[in-house]
């Protein structure tokens, strides 16, 4: 669905890059998780990708057409969601959804089903101006669904959600996915990529470190993990210990044998601290 | 391809209407021609006033309606109060032999000369049918005052056309809202196209909504169409510039106000300068505008002169469009 190959961009055009040589192929159906903190070149992939930045260097090939042409009949099959919310403030939010709708070719869906399905029921005659932060979000990503998209752009789709709400969009794209949609997730947010993504991709200063998916990387970087908290004199002692170490798996027997265990829990690497392990960096 | 322009046109029509600057820019047109009109019957008004008393004879009245306009009162005093008031107004009183001229005594001496010549010719008896004078007229029906007034109306009518474009787009810019056009299959010329129908439909129904109400129903519409929809690229080019550079309304408003100089600039040299200076305002397709908007005002146009003038509104206008088209297209992106 889609194909990169040595793509390049750079803002000042000159050889000071923001996207450096990178290539990456994302098939039908998948869900692809784009990883890195802020100035990674993250939004600069998806710009070009989506057709919002004009593509320099490599060679990139999204949902069949050639980015390099100008074909808008392609953004029929693409939905976008962006990070920062774009609604008409003076339109209500149905207003929103049907004038997006007569801007496509396809059949689109009905506009007071995707209301209510990123939960802003009842909010249908209320003008966007008058909405809060993440209802503009919620809105915004609905919009995003209005033609059916075979490739849907996700930029940081949960950012500045309740956990409530961050929950039902979750839901939203799994449900999309398992209907077939290809899902190009870019996001910081690790856990959201852990729970939704096929494949991730992990992305630094513009040049893509790994691609993997999160269980092979998993299995590859993190290292088994247990936390025991116990008591040793009248105190309350924590410990995080390797299972694959011999040192820290005869401590746990010791721990286990001579003291009065309070909890004990395994733990796996988060996708976070791989990505700090592959890149020296975190995702700030 | 028309649906989304139609949805662009209709979307803005409907932010518009909700957007108080916008509105202010679509009614003030309106208010300008009212205004026109309150302010300018005098202008119009060529004919003498005179104060007569119903108890005078009936024909010498009926003489006066056929060249004055006559208003018939009870009593010397009414008439002495009519005569004090601030218009032009003269009173002819019968006395018991001949007559008398009642004058508040500032009013211009063709009143006062045209009242004693008028009941000079009835005390002679003379009808019009007796004279061996024939008549040419110009069929100049309106000032050219009120006419020049209309004229500056529809140039700031087709500029306001501009003003609501960039505020607009500036809007657009405010809600971040170009990204998400862009990323559907509506194309940024279809996207302008839908805008510019905005401003343009609003600013032609203006300034035929304007024309009506000051009274100028019989002129050639086709010519002012086509001068108004040639002028509009101008305001265009404009609107799209103005409101991609600028940040928020009360900015794109200030910028499109400067665009209104050049307008007036024009003007001005169209009406002060001598012929043999006329060509130093060629460049400007405001003043080819205003040159074949008054000669159509005027019912002076043939449509070779208004074609050459909208020929060259057209060529300025596209020459300024090409030149800013890589700044608006970049903007848009």
């Amino acid at each position: 669905m889609i194909s990169v190959k040595n793509l390049s961009h750079s803002y000042s055009n000159d050889e000071k890059l923001a996207v450096n040589n990178i290539s990456f192929e994302v098939t039908k159906g998948e869900t692809f998780g784009f990883l890195g903190p802020s100035g990674a070149g993250k939004s600069t992939t998806q710009g070009i990708l989506t057709g919002l930045l004009k593509q320099q260097r490599g060679e990139v090939i999204v949902a069949g057409y050639n980015t390099m042409k100008v074909q808008n009949e392609r953004f029929n099959k693409i939905g976008v969601s962006f990070e920062q919310s774009n609604v008409y403030s003076k339109l209500t939010a149905k207003e929103n959804l049907e004038f997006y709708a007569k801007l496509f070719d396809v059949p689109t869906r009905d506009p007071e089903e995707l209301i209510r399905l990123v939960g802003l029921e009842g909010k249908e005659k209320v003008r966007a101006g008058e909405f809060s932060k993440g209802m503009k979000h919620r809105l915004t990503f609905a919009r995003s669904m209005i033609n059916n998209p075979e490739l849907w752009f996700l930029d940081e789709p949960t950012t500045g959600l309740d956990p409530t709400i961050a929950a039902t969009i979750k839901d939203i794209i799994k449900e999309q996915a398992a209907q077939g949609t290809t899902t190009f997730l870019t996001t910081h947010n690790m856990y959201i990529a852990d729970e939704l993504c096929d494949r991730v991709a992990f992305i630094i200063d513009g040049v893509i470190k790994l691609i993997d998916t999160p269980r092979n990387l998993k299995l590859q970087y993190g290292q088994k993990l247990i936390d025991i908290e116990y008591i040793n004199n009248g105190k309350v002692i924590k410990e995080t210990l390797k299972t694959i170490d011999d040192h820290d798996r005869k401590r746990i027997g010791e721990i286990v044998n001579n003291y009065d265990i309070q909890t004990m829990h395994s733990k796996e690497a988060t996708l976070e601290e791989i990505f700090i392990q592959v890149t020296g960096r975190g995702l700030v | 391809m028309l649906r989304k322009i139609f949805s662009v046109f209709g979307r803005d029509i409907r932010t518009s209407m909700r957007d108080s600057m916008a509105i202010f820019i679509i009614v003030m047109p309106v208010v300008m021609a009212v205004a026109i009109t309150l302010f300018t019957p005098g202008l119009n008004d060529t004919t003498v006033n005179l104060a007569m008393l119903r108890s005078d004879d009936p024909s010498h009245i009926t003489y006066m309606e056929q060249f004055a306009k006559v208003e018939v009162f009870d009593n010397i005093g009414d008439i002495e109060k009519r005569v004090n008031k601030r218009d032009a107004v003269a009173a002819i009183v019968p006395l018991e032999s001949g007559y008398e001229i009642i004058l508040q005594g500032n009013e211009p001496d063709m009143v006062e000369n045209y009242t004693v010549m008028l009941n000079s010719l009835y005390e002679l008896g003379t009808t019009k049918e007796e004279t061996t004078t024939t008549m040419m007229s110009f069929g100049h029906t309106v000032p050219p005052l009120k006419t020049m007034l209309v004229n500056m109306l529809i140039s700031m009518t087709v500029m306001l056309a501009g003003m609501l474009i960039a505020v607009s787009i500036v809007g657009e810019k405010a809600d971040n809202t170009i990204n998400a056009v862009n990323v559907t299959p509506l194309s940024q010329i279809g996207f302008v196209i839908g805008k510019s129908m905005m401003g343009g439909l609003v600013a032609m129904g203006s300034i035929i909504v304007s024309l009506l109400i000051t009274g100028y129903y019989d002129i050639n519409w086709f010519m002012i169409v086509l001068v108004g929809l040639t002028s509009l690229i101008l305001a265009f080019v404009v609107g799209f510039l103005q409101g991609l550079a600028s940040d928020d309304v009360i900015e794109a408003a200030g910028n499109v106000k400067m665009i209104l100089l050049p307008v007036a600039g024009s003007i001005i040299g169209y009406e002060l300068l001598a012929d043999k200076w006329q060509w130093t305002m060629y460049w400007s397709p405001f003043y080819w505008a205003y040159k074949a908007n008054l000669l159509v005002l005027s019912k002076q146009a043939d449509w070779p002169t208004v074609l050459l003038c909208t020929g060259m509104v057209l060529i300025l206008s596209l020459a300024v469009y090409f030149l800013a088209l890589p700044k608006i297209r970049k903007g848009l992106s």
